[in-house]
């Protein structure tokens, strides 16, 4: 049986992409029945992904898909840029470690908020995968 | 040299100005208002009539005709056109009305049957392209300028700073925050405790929807600079989950007071500046 699932693709290339991004998110967890508490993880790890991507690429598209199953809810975020990519990932995963001058927690702080978390990088391409899962 | 046109409106100019400002009459009542037409706005048609009345008389059809954008005719045009807009008539209206002086001139000229009328009709033609150009860029010139203002003004709608008590601000934070409303924000909060000089600012995070690390950090920033000036502030509004989420981000607002909600903050704010609401007392007598 072929895989199909329902997603949604979201262009991100500006800062309002970045709250459509993080409503679409919010809609998807709620329409599965999560709560609060997830809705508001996946929402800020969506947020923080795509202005990454704004910031460091320009452009790129944050796809958002429902993976669930008959005995577990789940949500896939994917975003992808063709920016410069990520040229050293484990110290762009330390805690404070920022190019731009900001906190530096975008990326640690997204894989504690997420249940899987994937980071694929090389030079024109990066993109992040993230899963927010909870048994039915 | 006197065309039919410039006949026309010689002889019939009252009548033909009455017909109008009739036709205009009844556009305005179309619009649901039953009242007749604002003096203004009869005032202001019967002078751009009469500049166009005037404009006819001192050309001739094969004048290379050229509307004056600094000319009498296209001043009152332009205030007209302000007034309509402002008032949220929309543009149709206003070029409608331009259109059914052009329909009335022709029909009265073509019903004269002179010879010539031909070239006067086109002469109309080409007279009313341009004041409808004229209309319609006035209106989109207006139009842009009012949205231009109503968006600055949201803005700074959206970012209030209010004096709560005596040397306590509050500043409820709304919707969105990114660079340009961060600056702008802790610019209004700076400005605002130099001028109550206020001890105490209470930020309330309750509108906003999404507390990130970008978020986190034009916060911090905003409450560096407020304590620069000798001001405390205190944070509420943060939601459970929004808590939690903070803290698995590792954001930590340092030294910051925190409250649950915006009336402990209240209280807080008050016992820091050593003040208190109290009960007003019975008065027995
Ligand atoms: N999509 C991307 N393409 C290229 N580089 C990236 C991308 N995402 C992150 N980076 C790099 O990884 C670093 C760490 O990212 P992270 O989101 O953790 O922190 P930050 O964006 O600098 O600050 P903030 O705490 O505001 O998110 C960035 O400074 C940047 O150099
Ligand atoms: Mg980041």
């Amino acid at each position: 049986m072929p895989e199909s699932f329902a997603g949604t693709k979201i262009p991100v290339m500006s800062a309002a992409d970045i709250v459509t991004a993080r409503r679409v998110a919010r809609d998807l967890c709620e329409r599965l029945g999560l709560g609060k508490a997830d809705q508001t993880r996946l929402a800020t790890a969506v947020s923080e992904l795509a202005r990454n991507v704004i910031q460091y690429a320009c452009e790129g598209v944050c796809l958002i898909e429902d993976r669930s199953d008959s005995h577990t809810r789940r949500i896939r975020v994917q975003v992808e840029d063709r920016g410069p990519g990520i040229p050293d990932i484990p110290l762009a995963m330390t805690d404070g470690y920022s190019t731009s001058g900001g906190l530096g927690a975008g990326l640690p702080g997204t894989r504690r908020l997420v249940d899987e978390f994937q980071i694929e990088s090389e030079p024109g391409h990066t993109r992040i995968t993230i899963i927010l899962r909870k048994p039915l | 040299m006197a065309t039919p046109l410039i006949k026309l409106l010689h002889e019939h100019r009252e009548e033909l100005l009455d017909a109008w400002l009739h036709h205009a009459q009844s556009i305005w009542s179309g619009n649901g208002n039953y009242e007749s037409l604002p003096q203004e706005s009869r005032l202001r048609l019967r002078s751009i009539f009469d500049d166009i009345a005037t404009l006819i008389a001192q050309t001739t059809p094969d004048d290379d005709f050229e509307l004056n954008p600094e000319g009498a005719l296209a001043n009152h045009l332009h205030q007209f056109v302000t007034e309509q807009a402002r008032i949220g008539s929309g543009a149709n209206k206003t070029i409608g009305l331009m259109l059914s002086l052009k329909h009335l001139l022709s029909t009265r000229l073509f019903d004269r049957s002179e010879a010539d009328a031909v070239a006067d009709l086109m002469w109309l033609e080409r007279i009313f392209d341009s004041l409808t150009q004229l209309t319609f860029t006035a209106f989109v010139d207006v139009r842009e300028h009012l949205i231009t203002q109503q968006s600055l003004s949201l803005l700074e709608l959206s970012t209030p700073v209010l004096r709560l008590w005596s040397r306590i601000l509050l500043l409820p934070l709304v919707g969105v925050i990114d660079t340009i409303r961060a600056r702008q924000i802790t610019e209004r909060l700076l400005e605002a405790i130099a001028r109550h000089e206020a001890r105490v600012t209470i930020l309330d995070l309750t509108g906003v929807p999404v507390i990130d690390t970008s978020v986190a950090q034009h916060l911090m920033k905003t409450i560096d600079a407020a304590r620069l000036l000798g001001t405390q502030v205190v944070m509420t509004g943060i939601s459970p989950e929004g808590a939690q989420t903070l803290t698995k981000l590792g954001i930590r607002f340092g030294d910051v007071l925190c409250r649950a909600t915006l009336r402990a903050g209240i209280a807080e704010a008050l016992l820091l500046t050593g003040q208190r609401i109290s009960p007003v007392e019975e008065r027995r007598s």
